[in-house]
């Protein structure tokens, strides 16, 4: 158990969280308004079929992965862009720097991308001496308090619209507002100037079309259009499993996505962006570059956890899980939060630093349910649990009670003597307060129930 | 489905999502209409790409050939999906789709028979092909990245206009 001192303080990260009452209240009311959004916008929509087409087509790709990925690329590149593959993160970083450094770009305007949070880009870029923006407004707002994202949708639904006044007030040395409608003016103001004077943009993808080689986003604010149009250098990082077969089955998704993110029929914009201007366009970077991110994905495609890869990246699980709702996103320490992020962090980064995530699920299933690519989360999570023992990442002490315990279970004589002991030793081992997890238990009953229905 | 219940289903939720939209039958109406939604904007880009685009009275002196100053961008789009009520913007014919985005007011002729059911009757014909961009517009541009405070004209514009045809 060398490796502990290693792996993500989970437990200590969640403790610290349910005792802060803001950030309870913050996420109450997000999780909370998502899943009711959500739920009104699935309402009268043949939900289970859409749910049930859509992992179809998303095990189809994964099943032959490697075909519709070599596809994309030829497609991608007969329409202009170049292709680039990353085997891990250091190799995609490289990548950008590189294109960057080739094209002379001292400034890029980013589009919210969880793929470059994967990978740590922009820290990186930043100290290679490049000045990289944020400009969805939750992103821009992270970065200007140098923070990361908490929701994968709402990357800063953490903060408060007086923490983000200050916040923009200090940093900015704009005039100090309260009012959302007021703060999201001054970034608009902000960033346009941002935009206007960039030398490349930097985006991720929802979807990699094989078909016809295009790129797929969906933003809200509008600023993903900005990124991908304005800069003449246009840069997109990718993971290989963001590839479906054609245009045809885009709306599939584009039903399921925004429904499952945030109760929206449809996101404000949908971008459909195949290669670069051709002669006679106005619209179009000159130079689109794609940087294809592996990073373990090959992997996890050939074992048994490799439904997680028909994820969608909606938000939908982390905002129905009761863990959740009530830590928060920072606690879990990694790029991904929630249900999708304990299950994707584990394959991404090893057992050995991110086991502790695994304590973070109640296997209530309320992540399978919504899930709207029908990623078996409840199921990948129980079998990394049971990994997890089988390694030998959990206590020496709880190991040696599940043994115990499972040793007087299995005889009815041994179970009953248990009890009757349970109930002689409660009371003085409550007096003596071994633990707080005893201080909660309840007492054992006087009649324990298999002889009340005997 | 005929063509009047899918030009009625896309002013259904085109409006939803926070458009104006207005329906008129010829170029007068669809003149006047415009310039009730243009109220004192003294910038507009419009590329007069089309036939319609040309037809558009819009003063002279209230033009603007760069859509990166302009207050209001109006221009007739490609078609529309009524399932969604979205806009379809393609870059096709040397349109800058960029320009219905960066000014404050948006305002979108489409004309009735372009307007499709539904997303895969658009998309499942796109083809292998498509032009460089295809946007798909749906309301005005929003954030909610504030206490999930929703807040119109983040990035994009403020204010879209449709004029169906």
């Amino acid at each position: 158990m060398g490796a502990r001192s290693e792996s993500i303080p989970f437990r200590e990260n969640a403790a610290q969280a349910v005792r802060n009452a803001a950030l309870r209240a913050a996420m109450r009311n997000a999780t909370g308004t998502f899943s009711v959004k959500r739920s009104h916008a699935i309402a009268s929509v043949p939900i289970e079929e859409w749910r049930e087409l859509a992992s179809q087509v998303r095990l189809h790709v994964l099943d032959n992965l490697e075909e519709y990925v070599n596809r994309f690329e030829r497609n991608a590149v007969k329409a202009g862009a170049t292709v680039h593959r990353a085997k891990d993160a250091a190799a995609a970083r490289e990548i950008v720097w590189c294109l960057l450094k080739d094209h002379g770009a001292r400034k890029v305007v980013k589009s919210k991308s969880m793929i470059t949070e994967e990978i740590h880009l922009n820290d990186y870029l930043e100290r290679q001496g490049i000045t990289v923006v944020e400009t969805d407004l939750g992103e821009y707002i992270i970065q200007i308090a140098r923070e990361h994202p908490s929701h994968i949708i709402v990357p800063a639904i953490h903060k408060s619209r007086r923490q983000v006044g200050n916040l923009f007030a200090e940093k900015l040395g704009c005039e100090r507002s309260e009012d959302p409608v007021v703060l999201a003016k001054i970034a608009r103001a902000k960033l346009r100037e941002e935009f206007l004077s960039a030398d490349a943009g930097i985006s991720g993808a929802n979807f990699a079309v094989a078909g016809s080689g295009s790129l797929v986003l969906f933003t809200n604010e509008g600023n993903g259009r900005m990124c991908t149009t304005l800069p003449e250098l246009h840069v997109a990082v990718l993971s290989i499993e963001k590839v479906i077969p054609s245009l045809a089955d885009l709306p599939k998704f584009i039903r399921l996505l925004p429904r499952s993110a945030t109760g929206q029929i449809l996101s404000a914009y949908v971008s459909i962006i195949s290669g670069t201007r051709k002669a006679g366009e106005a619209t179009g970077a000159r130079h689109l570059h794609i940087v294809l991110l592996d990073n373990g994905r090959s992997d996890i495609v050939s074992g048994d956890s490799r439904e997680m890869l028909k994820c969608i990246r909606c938000g939908a699980c982390l905002n129905a899980c009761p863990v959740y709702q009530t830590v928060g996103g920072h606690a879990y320490g990694s790029t991904y939060p929630g249900p999708m992020g304990i299950v994707l962090t584990v394959l991404l980064e090893g057992m050995e630093r991110a086991h502790t995530l695994l304590d973070g699920t109640t296997l209530c299933g309320a992540c399978g349910d919504v899930c709207p690519v029908k990623v078996p989360l409840p199921r990948l999570l129980r079998r990394l649990r049971e990994q997890r023992v089988e390694i030998g990442f959990t206590a020496a002490a709880e190991r040696l009670g599940m043994v115990g315990f499972g040793r007087v279970a299995r005889s009815p004589a041994f179970f009953e003597l248990a009890q009757k002991l349970a109930r002689l030793a409660w009371k003085p081992a409550r007096i003596t307060g071994i633990g707080s997890t005893l201080d909660r238990m309840p007492m054992p009953a006087t009649t324990p129930f298999r002889k009340r229905i005997s | 489905m005929i063509q009047d219940a899918v030009v009625d289903l896309f002013i259904e939720n085109a409006t939803k999502a926070g458009a104006h939209v207005v329906r008129v039958t010829n170029v007068e109406e669809l003149n006047s209409s415009l310039a009730g939604m243009l109220d004192r904007v003294n910038s507009v880009y419009s590329p007069g790409l089309t036939e319609t685009e040309r037809t558009l009275d819009i003063p002279a002196e209230c033009r603007t050939d760069d859509y990166k100053d302009a207050a209001a961008c109006v221009e007739e789009v490609h078609g529309a999906i009524a399932e969604t009520g979205s806009l379809i913007c393609s870059s096709r014919g040397g349109r800058a789709v960029q320009a219905g985005l960066l000014p404050r007011r948006h305002i979108a002729i489409v004309s009735a028979e372009n307007i499709f059911a539904d997303l895969d009757r658009f998309l499942g014909d796109l083809g292998d092909s498509p032009p460089t961009n295809v946007t798909l517009e749906t309301g005005p541009s929003r954030t909610a990245d504030i206490e999930l405070t929703l807040t119109i004209g983040v990035h994009g514009p403020e204010h879209l206009g449709i004029i169906v045809l």
